[in-house]
């Protein structure tokens, strides 16, 4: 009896399970890809993988993380003689994310820093349209790019015309190897009116460690409905300095369809100056006022495949100096 | 009176023929209209999905190709959080990636 009893316990918990991970399915995506940059005469590679896991608990929890695992392969003695190579491991997200309300979502662990469009939205290998390098005010509000704490975040307001959606974050001291961030408090606004597709928003950062600064950014995006064309810009300032980018992208998808050889072409141009005001060692941002310019081809291939080739010249006191690109990135999704 | 009675029994079974035929092509029609109308709302549906994908999603990425509907409702949850997805742009989107 008690036998009976047990394996009809175990197949309904067999069902409950079965029905639980049809509901639940955790996949593991993100990217692959290989980069290379030649300046100077030098060149270097780059071979990166960026698995993204996302493992979802029930309607309300789901943990998700993110890796950089990243090799730099690049002459010895920086432009001639050997390669030689290093490899390096990032986590750059490990965090539960709970649902509470349809306009609040608690995450708690290590996150992106939120902080204007790029650290959180743009920066993943395969959604960069620069893969080989961010932008010069990157380091500008997001301490390090990662935070370890707490955050608030959501859609706070949705209507048909305007949605405003919000973020807040504590961060937390941590010195513990892979899991390194600063101490430091901010958030982010945005206004999107889904109808015109532009996005307007606005970031703050204090720091509360060391020299307890404050960085202010705003950005917007805007996707116009008639022509398939991307406009991203950013604008941040800290007491080290301030300075701006803009992107723009045109997928020829117009000539015979986005599916067409010439359709599968997108030209991409990005500008940005960085001022500098104050020297302030360890801020990630560039040594001197910096102005550089990007001139980019995508290539979308069949099955998530990008080729990309770019071309930048960057000026600043400390020289000038051209930059030739080159990258295939591969997105991946599977179920796990 | 049995030519009476004939033609009697003959009106009788065309008017309920003819009966038979109204209520039949209403029901019909009837259906009909509700699956035009069942169409209407699904193709309204998806297309505002699509229209949700392109200006919530397509401002980073491309659509993912080829997603199973457990494959999407999980990338689903994660970008809710990450696109701060309002639920009914999550279900939209989600009918239009796995319809």
């Amino acid at each position: 009896m008690a036998d009976r009893f047990s394996w009809t316990i175990l197949l309904v918990l067999c069902g409950g399970f079965s029905a639980w991970a049809q509901s639940n399915t955790p996949i593991i995506s993100g990217g692959a890809a290989f980069l290379s940059t030649t300046e100077g005469g030098a060149t270097s590679m780059q071979p990166v993988i960026a698995p993204v896991i996302a493992i979802p608990l029930g309607n309300r929890w789901l943990i998700e993380s993110r890796d950089d695992l990243r090799g730099f392969v690049s002459p010895a003695n920086g432009a001639s003689g050997p390669y030689q190579a290093q490899f390096f491991g990032t986590v750059e997200y490990l965090q539960v994310d709970y649902t509470a309300t349809s306009q609040l979502t608690i995450t708690a662990g290590r996150f992106l820093t939120p902080f204007g469009i790029f650290n959180e939205r743009l920066s993943a290998v395969w959604i960069n349209k620069f893969p080989q390098n961010a932008p010069l005010i990157a380091g500008i509000g997001t301490a390090g790019g990662y935070s370890d704490g707490f955050m608030a975040r959501g859609a706070l307001i949705s209507r048909n015309k305007y949605q405003v959606n919000y973020t807040a974050y504590f961060s937390t001291l941590s010195s513990v190897k892979k899991f390194e961030s600063e101490r430091s408090t901010g958030g982010r606004v945005g206004i999107f009116f889904p109808h015109t597709r532009l996005q307007v928003g606005t970031s703050f950062q204090r720091s509360l460690q060391d020299l307890r600064q404050n960085s202010v950014g705003l950005d917007f995006t805007w996707q116009p409905y008639r022509v398939p064309l991307q406009l991203l810009g950013e604008w941040a300032h800290a007491p080290g300095g301030q300075g701006y980018w803009l992107q723009a992208a045109y997928r020829l998808s117009r000539f015979r369809g986005a599916d067409s050889l010439l359709g599968r072409l997108e030209p991409v141009f990005r500008m940005q100056q960085f001022h500098r005001s104050e020297l302030i060692p360890g801020d990630s941002l560039p040594f001197n006022g910096t102005q550089r310019a990007d001139f980019g081809v995508n290539y979308y291939l069949r099955h998530e495949v990008r080729l990309n080739t770019s071309y930048a010249r960057e000026f600043s006191a400390q020289g000038d100096k051209n930059s030739w690109n080159f990258g295939i990135t591969y997105r991946f999704l599977w179920p796990l | 009176m049995k030519r009476i009675l004939m033609i009697k029994i003959v009106l009788g079974c065309l008017f309920l023929a003819c009966l038979y035929a109204a209520t039949i092509s209403d029901a019909q029609q009837a259906q009909t209209k509700a699956k035009q109308r069942a169409e209407e709302t699904a193709s309204r549906s998806s297309a505002t999905g699509e229209e949700r994908f392109q200006a919530n999603c397509g401002r980073c990425h491309n659509a993912p190709e080829d997603l199973s509907p457990r494959e999407a409702r999980a990338v689903l949850r994660q970008m809710r959080v990450r696109a701060m997805l309002s639920a009914e742009d999550e279900q939209s989107i989600l009918k239009y990636l796995a319809p």
